[in-house]
């Protein structure tokens, strides 16, 4: 039986070994630390021209947006650092039968595939996005209470599980298309949505975006928890959705894993 | 040569059904290509909330620059041609490719263009719905394309991302890796290129340093062309500057591809 303390256990392992082989090439590390950093600055660029024509955009202020924006890449930071390394092995893992090594191994395959990596250079640009974020809220003049500082954190890690059960829906994929790398684009492109503003969004996309993939909630819920206060139907709203994303992703996962034929087969 | 140039169709057809095989790739990838269409339009909706112009822009004139992008990226963006020349590099596999009687870097312009006709044939549906379902929201200033100036513009921009694709590849006998630097240029290529926003919404002085780099010919001229928003003059001079850029990355390929052959090692069998 395997238990929730067994996995965690078994991921500090894995968390551990991955350090050691990450840490190996410390000249990738500052290299892609530099990369992310430069995507960041893109989109900071971005909010600069837009801000310069006009006062707010749905709303939101120039500042309020660097929030939006800042905890945008903060989600996507730890995600990167933690759990999508591992998901993005998956379409090789199944094409070269590798993920016969995986189904082996005496823990849920699912749990293994999404942890087997770690990248440590996006967390350093996660602590450069909480930065970012605390210093367009010294701008604002706002200080979060405790309160909803705790709230913000949980909301964030609801954040990592949209991220997460849109990856892994996608990657799953793999076990009907042979060559998916493009679900990565697909990955990046469809996570665009969650730098909109919420109050943008109208019709089916709103509707979409925010009951069936709740990209909306993902950075404007815990951006807006710390700029406008709690606001419990929106964070239950968000916690119930993102949940239901997980579920459904994960049965994807294991309905294609039936899928799978081994690389003897 | 004359062999050379005769192998070159073989290699083209070759590459396309390679390319194919993995229609349903390039399905998906036509497919995700159009949400940054849909972002664009939800975003710059509620930014032209109570006002008419952005800059020199109109909702519709905007729309219709983020929409033509689509079509510069399915003519002119290499697929991961970058990675296929690395791997070839690092793995060893140049050494199969270093015995025929073939110019690499037309080898690989063979490969590119089966390449960008493979995804063309796959985007070309998803591409359309895209645009029919825009057209129903906004009216999109698709009827005043301008072809004439927009085609040599867009065949420069091919050519540009072919050579700086090339350039970048060839590191790859000196760098393990290269997926950081490939990277970072794309980044560069997305802010200073016009992708984000188009480039004559920065101020003037940010708006002239990006058009010195190269950058700016890959996306923003080749759209702005097709747009129609460029003055003949400096529409003949950013062609100038776009095949200028071209040949210089041509040459450096060039360069770089004697220099990495001196370096390289054949192994194995």
């Amino acid at each position: 039986m395997v238990t929730p303390f067994h996995l965690l256990r078994l991921w500090f392992i894995q968390l551990r070994y991955a350090a050691s082989r990450e840490l190996a090439f410390r000249a990738n590390f500052f290299a892609w630390v530099v990369v992310e950093l430069a995507w960041f600055v893109l989109q900071l660029a971005f909010v600069g021209v837009v801000y310069q024509h006009v006062e707010s955009v749905a709303g939101w202020s120039r500042q309020e947006m660097i929030v939006l924006v800042a905890t945008n890449q903060l989600i996507q930071q730890i995600f990167t650092a933690f759990l999508m390394p591992g998901l993005v092995k998956l379409p090789e893992l199944v094409r070269e039968g590798k993920l016969d090594f995986v189904l082996l191994k005496p823990a849920p395959p699912q749990f293994l595939v999404s942890t087997s990596h770690l990248e440590i250079g996006p967390l350093a640009n996660a602590a450069i996005a909480a930065v970012v974020g605390i210093l367009a809220l010294h701008d604002l003049h706002i200080t979060p209470t405790l309160p909803s500082l705790l709230a913000y954190l949980l909301l964030v890690l609801a954040g990592l599980l949209t991220h997460y059960a849109l990856l892994l829906g996608l990657v799953s994929l793999t076990f009907w298309i042979i060559q998916a790398e493009s679900v990565l684009l697909g990955y990046y492109s469809i996570f665009q949505v969650a730098r909109l503003p919420r109050e943008a969004a109208t019709g089916w996309f709103r509707i979409l975006f925010t009951l069936v993939l709740p990209l909306l909630l993902v950075a404007n819920i815990p951006a807006a928890t710390l700029i406008r206060g709690l606001q419990l139907s929106s964070m239950l709203l968000f916690l119930g959705t993102c949940l239901s994303a997980a579920l459904a992703s994960s049965f994807f996962f294991h309905l294609g894993l039936r899928r799978y034929q081994s690389a003897s087969s | 040569m004359t062999a050379s140039l005769a192998a070159l169709p073989t290699v083209f057809s070759i590459g396309l059904q390679r390319q194919l095989a993995y229609r349903w790739n390039y399905l998906l990838r036509a497919l995700f290509s159009a949400m940054p269409l849909l972002v664009s339009w939800v975003f710059w909706k509620a930014v032209f909330q109570g006002k008419e112009t952005v800059g020199s822009y109109t909702l519709a004139g905007l729309l219709t620059y983020y929409a033509v992008l689509l079509v510069v990226e399915a003519v002119s963006s290499p697929a991961d041609d970058d990675f296929q020349i690395s791997r070839e590099i690092r793995e060893g596999m140049l050494n199969s490719i270093l015995l025929r009687p073939l110019p690499y870097g037309l080898y690989r312009g063979a490969l590119f263009l089966a390449g960008r006709c493979a995804y063309l044939t796959a985007a070309v549906l998803p591409v359309a719905l895209c645009f029919f379902l825009l057209s129903r929201a906004v009216p999109l200033e698709l009827h005043s394309l301008d072809w004439i100036h927009g085609i040599p513009a867009l065949i420069g921009s091919a050519l540009l991302q072919f050579s700086l694709t090339l350039c970048l590849s060839l590191v790859s006998f000196w760098l393990l890796d290269i997926s950081a630097l490939i990277f970072l240029v794309y980044s560069l290529e997305f802010l200073a290129g016009g992708h984000v926003f188009p480039l004559d919404l920065l101020p003037a002085p940010l708006f002239t340093a990006a058009r010195i780099l190269p950058f700016a010919y890959e996306y923003w001229f080749p759209a702005a062309s097709l747009c129609g928003t460029i003055p003949r003059d400096a529409w003949r001079a950013g062609l100038g500057m776009q095949f200028g850029w071209a040949g210089f990355f041509l040459l450096l390929a060039a360069f770089l591809w004697k220099a990495g052959l001196r370096k390289y090692t054949a192994a194995g069998g």
